[in-house]
Order: C-alpha cells, then structure tokens, then sequence
C-alpha cells in the first residue's frame, strides 16, 4: 500500500522525466540549421512497479535514454553519391578550363587553318604577289601559335589537376586523423549499443567531408569502424589514422602512396582526387597526345608539299614548319622556320609566277593525313571529343545531383528537425510538467491537511 | 512520410535550377547562339570545324573568281585588240601588194606595218597587277623583247607553262596561255609573220607581199581560235560564281542550324525561364518563415 510519499517520489520522477524530455526538444530546436546535426528523442519507460497487499502498484516514469534518429544505410549512399559527384564536378570544372581553348573564338585552331587555308588559296590566284607571300607566312605563324596555346591549355588544366592531387591527399589526412580522434571519444560506448550522440554526428559529418575528397569503403572490425580507400588501404582503423603520401614520379606528375608506400595512384576512384587523376592521367593526355599527333603529321605533310616545289627564286622548297622529333609536345613546339616570304615553294617549274605547287601546299591541309583523316577532320574529332567529355560530366554531376537530393530529403526525414513536431512536443511536455507539478503540490496540501487532522 | 522543417536545400536546389535556365535563355538570346561552348553540343561543334573552313575557303574562292575573272577578260581583250591591228596589217598588205604602189608608198606602208609589229608586241607584253599575262608562269618578265638575231627579231624570254587557280575544293581552272603558243608558234608565228611581211614591203615582190598578206589572214584565224579558251574560262569562271553565291548561302543557313537559335523560340524561352524563376522565388519567400509558432499566441 503506497502513501503520500510514494505518490510525492511519483511527482518528482515524472518533473525529471518532462524536463530531460524538454531539454532534448529545446537542443533539437536550437540545432535545426546544424549541418549533420540528428535529431535526439526521448525515451521514457515505466518504473518498476510494486507489488502490495492491495495490488500492484505504478512506480512513475523514467527517462531511460536520448537517441539520435539516424539510417545508417542512407549515410552510406549519400556517401557514394557524394564521391561520384565531387568526381564528376572536378573533372567539369577543369574540362570547362580546357573547352575554352577550342571554342570558335577566332585565336582557336580551326580558325586558324581557316585563314592558313585562305591564304594558300589566295596565293594560288596571285603567285608572284610579295603580300599574298606573306599572308601564307603570317597566317601560318598564327596557325603554329594557336597549337602552341591550346597545348599550353591542355598542360595548365593538367598541371593544375596535378596541384589539386597533392592539396586534396594533405586535406584527406588532416580529415582522417579528426575521424580517428572522434573515434578515440567514441569507442567506449561502441559495443554497448548505446548511440554516440553529438560525437557520432560530427564523425559522421567529417566522413562525408571524406568521402567528398575520394571514394572511400566503410567496414566494421574489432578494432571499431574502418575506413580504406575504395580498393582497400587502410585510412581510419578504429581510433588510428593512416596517412596518404604524395610522391613526385619520373612522368613528371605526383602518385599517391598509402601508408606502406604502395602507389595507389591508379586504383583511387571518386572523390576530388579520383576526378583530378581520372582528369590528369586519362582524359587531358588522350586530348594531348590527339593534338600532337596532329600537329606533328600536319607539319610533316605541309613540309613534304614543301619539297615537292620551288620558291620565288627557283631554289627547291625547304621546311616550313619545324616540329619536334617524336609526337611528344609536337603541338606545344610547333613554329614556322621560314620568314622571307618569297621562300614558300609556290612554284612547280621553278619560275616566280608558276602556282602549280599550290595544290599540293592545299592537298596537305585538304588530303587524309596517316592518322586516317584530314586536318580539319582530325581537330574536329578532338573537339568532338573534348565536347563530350565536358557534357558527360555535367550530366553525371546534374544526375548524381539529383538522386543525392532524394538521399538528403530522405535522410532530413529521418533524422532533420522539425520545428512543427518540437513545437508540439513543447507544449506537450510543458502540460506534462504542468500536471507533474500539481501532484507535487497536490500531495504537500494532503500532507499539510493530515498534519493539521492531528494536531 | 515524417517531413523535415529544413526545406533550404530543396528550395536552394529549385531557385538555382531555374536561375541556370534563366541564365541559359538570356545568354541564348543576347549572344544569338544556342551553342557557345563544345561541351552544349558536341557534334554540332564539330561539325562547325568543318564549316568555318568551309566558309573561309569560299570567301577566298570568290575572291579567286573575281580576280581571274578580269585577268581573263583582260587578256581577251588584249586578243581582240590583236585581231583588229592583223586586220588592218591585212589590208595594208592588200595596199601594198597592188600593182600601182610605188615604191616609196610601199617603204610607207612598211613603216605602218612596223608601227603595228610594236603595237602587237606591247600587247603581248601585256601585265595584270604585276604579272605578264602572256608569259606561262614567268610571269615576273616581259615575255617579249627585241633581239635582232631572231627572224622576227623578237625572242620569247617566258616559258610555256600554264596555272592553274583554285575556285573550288576540287575545281580549278586554267586561266593562261603561254605567249609563245599565241605569238610566236612553230605553226602560225603572229609576229615572224608581221616582221617578214615588213621586209616583203621594203625588198619583196608582188608576190612576196601577197604570201605574207595570205600567212597573215591565217594568223588571224589562229589568235581568233586561241580565244576561245579565254573564253570558255570566262564561262567556267561565271557560272562557278554563281555556284559559290549559292554554296555561301548554303553554308551559313547550315551554320545557324548548328549553332544558331530561333529568335521567337529562344524568346519564348526566356519568358518561360522568367516566370519559372520568379515563381520559384515567390514560393520561397512563402515557405521559408512558416512555422507552428507563427498560429500559437504567445505564452501568458
């Protein structure tokens, strides 16, 4: 049979219980905006109750625990998704870089060969004119230089995706020792099935920062959580962290070793530093390597045609263009040998008015070089190619964009904030605070009547 | 479905969708271009390649048309003017080699012939902005000039090549006859027969001036027939404008298909963008502030 200070003891467990429970709502409302904050709800049970003669009776209520709200499937795809999208935003922020070289600006390549061709054309009506001359002079320094520059562009996109490899590894180190820290906070409670709470919100925050950097594959082990690079070496185990190193390779780029010094430069996918390398060893060198290749066979072409003709003073034709040996930087090292106009090998019979080696000087820029195709057809392609490039990566970035909006909504509906629900709550739990304190002060007039009976 | 009260993303994600589209359509409309980097259509960049080489060449061709176009004409005028001093050779020949000249008006007329010979022998010295016409492709020299140890005394000095100038991707025309082949050939010799039809006059018979009279006639015959191929260039060279007036047309409609836009639909376009992204924005404004606590009246 329960007296008056059983009910009392009631009173007071239930103005603790609506307080933790009003905490929690107060702390949930303060942390709407917080990135990665999860929201925390109460959970209440009943005391344990006692058996009396007269029955059994309630023993009021607990609060047994705060729990953070979280799916930790969800997190894992918003992981993944994350990579893929800071992959395909890296390599479009630098293809944006490299399409503005074959943009039809007027200083690009294909307007270059545009006025080189007009000027060969030009110079086939008015052989012996000293100015048509030098318009196949000037327009061919223009055409070497607009080589020159778009390979210049190609380098700088790649040597700038190069400085963002080693940016990139020495920020995913300093993000992977704060993870193994936290960690280190949590690892008392893993085990216990209890939630980590503040902590595990700002781990989980800092792992989705990583997996932006580069993809990254999450196992659980006896040593705690352990994150690796997708192909498996270790960059978190439990409360230890293992650093990335960069080291500068004999291709002149930087590689990433893992902790024991393996280079894992070719396996790293997603992420800043899988776009960067995708970008920097892949897409910009296969731009590169078509670029030289055609401006290496051009070059030999038009200076075959060369050959095959005389100039203005009847001596055989000689090099126009001087290239250097090897496809390699053939685009970046391209110039026009020749500067007296009068030099070009227009002629075909020797005499200063003949035009007949005007077609084949034209047949280098019209006919199929070795490669398959003709000039214009070649850079065409390329700029097909870089085009595609561009485009594919902003669809992925729009389309990965997408389904992680859907992720995030999802996961803001598990675990976001609703300030409508803890407005609610709030009143819900004042009127329970409200009602708790009227058993209290229920219970001291009855104390106060009993007192009074006696006396 | 438990909703969270934090819309910003969703929001944030609408308002710049609708903020790119509208920067889309605006630059569409300002730049009149539909595509202005590679990466908006990569197929129709390429294939713009393709058409901007094609165009400057056109323009160039034109150019080429024009340019040996009054080369041409001019040279067939220069030929024209030919045949009219041999007709009149003709029949100074004819005057000459009548019986009641004398002598003295024979020594006349030779020196009206002589006259003719260096009238003829400045038209086939003929140039056209800096080049000799009637030179093959020595074209830098005077083809023709006095030499008194050749029969006509004359001697060829350019050589007998033809040019040929490009008017189209795979067409070029000849725009040339060597002067040699006109003047001074091995079967009709324009000047060696002005030049001995001089000397008939001077030293010659009746009968000397009449040959040479007759050669002469044959002669014009011949540089009548040579310009037929000025002629038939001329042809070639008007009807490929004409081809090329219509190519440039068809290259440019080709270029605005590739990269252009149609004004009304871009127009249309951006006034769709407009209001999307107005309404984006107002319904932000709207969502953004409501909450619960906007209904409750404040604690007592």
């Amino acid at each position: 049979m329960g007296g008056l200070n059983t009910s009392l003891q009631i009173g007071l467990k239930a103005l603790e219980a609506t307080q933790g429970a009003l905490s929690a709502t107060s702390n949930n409302i303060s942390n709407a905006n917080t990135p990665g904050y999860t929201r925390e709800v109460v959970q209440f049970s009943e005391s344990p109750e006692t058996l009396s003669v007269g029955g059994v009776m309630g023993g009021g209520v607990n609060l047994d625990n705060l729990q953070s709200v979280r799916d930790e499937i969800l997190n894992l795809q918003i992981q993944q998704q994350t990579s893929g999208q800071s992959s395909a935003d890296t390599q479009l922020a630098g293809l944006q870089q490299v399409e503005n070289f074959f943009t039809s600006t007027g200083q690009d390549i294909a307007s270059a060969i545009t006025a080189f061709s007009k000027s060969l054309n030009q110079v086939s009506a008015a052989p012996a004119s000293a100015s048509a001359q030098q318009g196949v002079i000037s327009s061919g320094q223009n055409l070497a230089y607009a080589f020159n520059q778009t390979a210049d562009g190609l380098a700088g996109a790649r040597s700038d995706a190069d400085n963002q490899v080693t940016q990139t590894v020495a920020q995913i180190n300093t993000l992977t020792s704060q993870i193994a820290q936290l960690n280190a906070q949590l690892s008392p409670q893993s085990g216990t099935g209890k939630d980590g709470g503040t902590v595990q919100d700002q781990r989980d925050q800092l792992v989705l920062q990583l997996s932006k950097l580069t993809g990254i594959a999450i196992s659980q082990s006896s040593d705690g959580e352990t994150i690796t690079t997708a192909n498996g070496s270790p960059l978190v185990v439990g409360a230890r962290s293992y650093s990335l190193q960069t080291t500068n390779a004999s291709d002149g780029t930087h590689h990433v070793l893992d902790a024991n010094g393996n280079d894992i430069t070719s396996s790293i996918q997603g992420g800043q530093l899988g776009g960067a390398i995708q970008l920097r060893d892949h897409t910009l060198p296969g731009f590169q390597s078509q670029l030289d290749t055609l401006a290496s066979q051009f070059a030999a072409a038009f200076n075959a045609a060369q050959a095959m003709g005389f100039d203005s003073k009847g001596n055989p034709g000689t090099d126009f263009f001087s290239v250097p040996a090897g496809t390699q930087g053939a685009a970046a090292g391209l110039s026009v040998v020749l500067s007296d106009p009068s030099t070009i090998a227009i002629s075909s019979d020797g005499s200063a008015g003949s035009n007949g080696n005007v077609a084949n000087l034209t047949a280098a820029l019209t006919q199929p070089l070795p490669s398959g195709s003709s000039v214009s057809n070649e850079y065409a392609s390329l700029v097909y190619k870089v085009g595609t490039a561009g485009s594919n990566a902003s669809a992925q970035s729009s389309a990965i964009g997408q389904h992680l909006l859907q992720l995030t909504n999802q996961q803001s509906s598990v675990s976001g904030v609703n300030i409508d629900e803890e407005t609610t709550n709030l009143i819900r739990f004042q009127t329970a605070y409200e009602a708790a304190a009227r058993i209290v002060s229920t219970i001291q007039h009855l104390n106060s009547v009993t007192i009074n009976m006696v006396s | 479905m438990r909703i969270s009260s934090n819309m910003v993303p969703n929001i944030l994600a609408s308002l710049q969708q609708s903020q790119l589209a509208l920067n889309q359509a605006l630059q569409e409309v300002s730049t009149g271009k539909r595509v202005s980097a590679p990466s908006d259509d990569p197929s129709a960049s390429a294939n713009m390649v393709q058409n901007t080489i094609d165009s400057g060449n056109l323009d160039q061709y034109t150019q080429n048309v024009s340019t040996v176009l009054s080369m041409v004409q001019t040279a067939d005028s220069t030929l024209s003017s030919v045949v009219s001093s041999l007709t009149q050779a003709v029949s100074l020949a004819t005057q000459g080699a009548n019986g009641t000249a004398s002598a003295a008006n024979r020594q006349a007329i030779a020196q009206q012939v002589q006259g003719i010979l260096q009238g003829v022998v400045s038209l086939a010295n003929i140039s056209y902005s800096g080049s000799y016409l009637f030179a093959g492709t020595a074209s830098t020299v005077a083809p023709f000039s006095a030499d008194p140890s050749s029969p006509s005394g004359y001697s060829y000095l350019g050589n007998s090549g033809v040019n040929s100038v490009s008017i189209g991707d795979s067409l070029s025309v000849k725009v040339n006859l060597p002067g040699n082949q006109i003047f001074s050939g091995s079967s009709v010799d324009v000047l060696g027969t002005l030049s001995s039809l001089v000397t008939a006059l001077q030293t010659g018979t009746t009968s000397d001036i009449q040959a040479a009279g007759t050669q002469l006639s044959a002669a014009i015959s011949y540089v009548g027939q040579q310009r037929v191929f000025y002629a038939n260039a001329e042809t070639q060279l008007n009807s490929q404008q004409t081809y090329l007036q219509k190519e440039t047309v068809t290259l440019s409609s080709q270029a605005t298909r590739l990269v252009g836009i149609d004004m009304a639909e871009a127009a249309t376009d951006l006034a769709q963008a407009q209001t999307a992204n107005s309404a984006a924005l107002a319904a932000a404004a709207k969502v953004l502030p409501t909450t619960l606590l906007n209904y409750l009246s404040p604690p007592q």
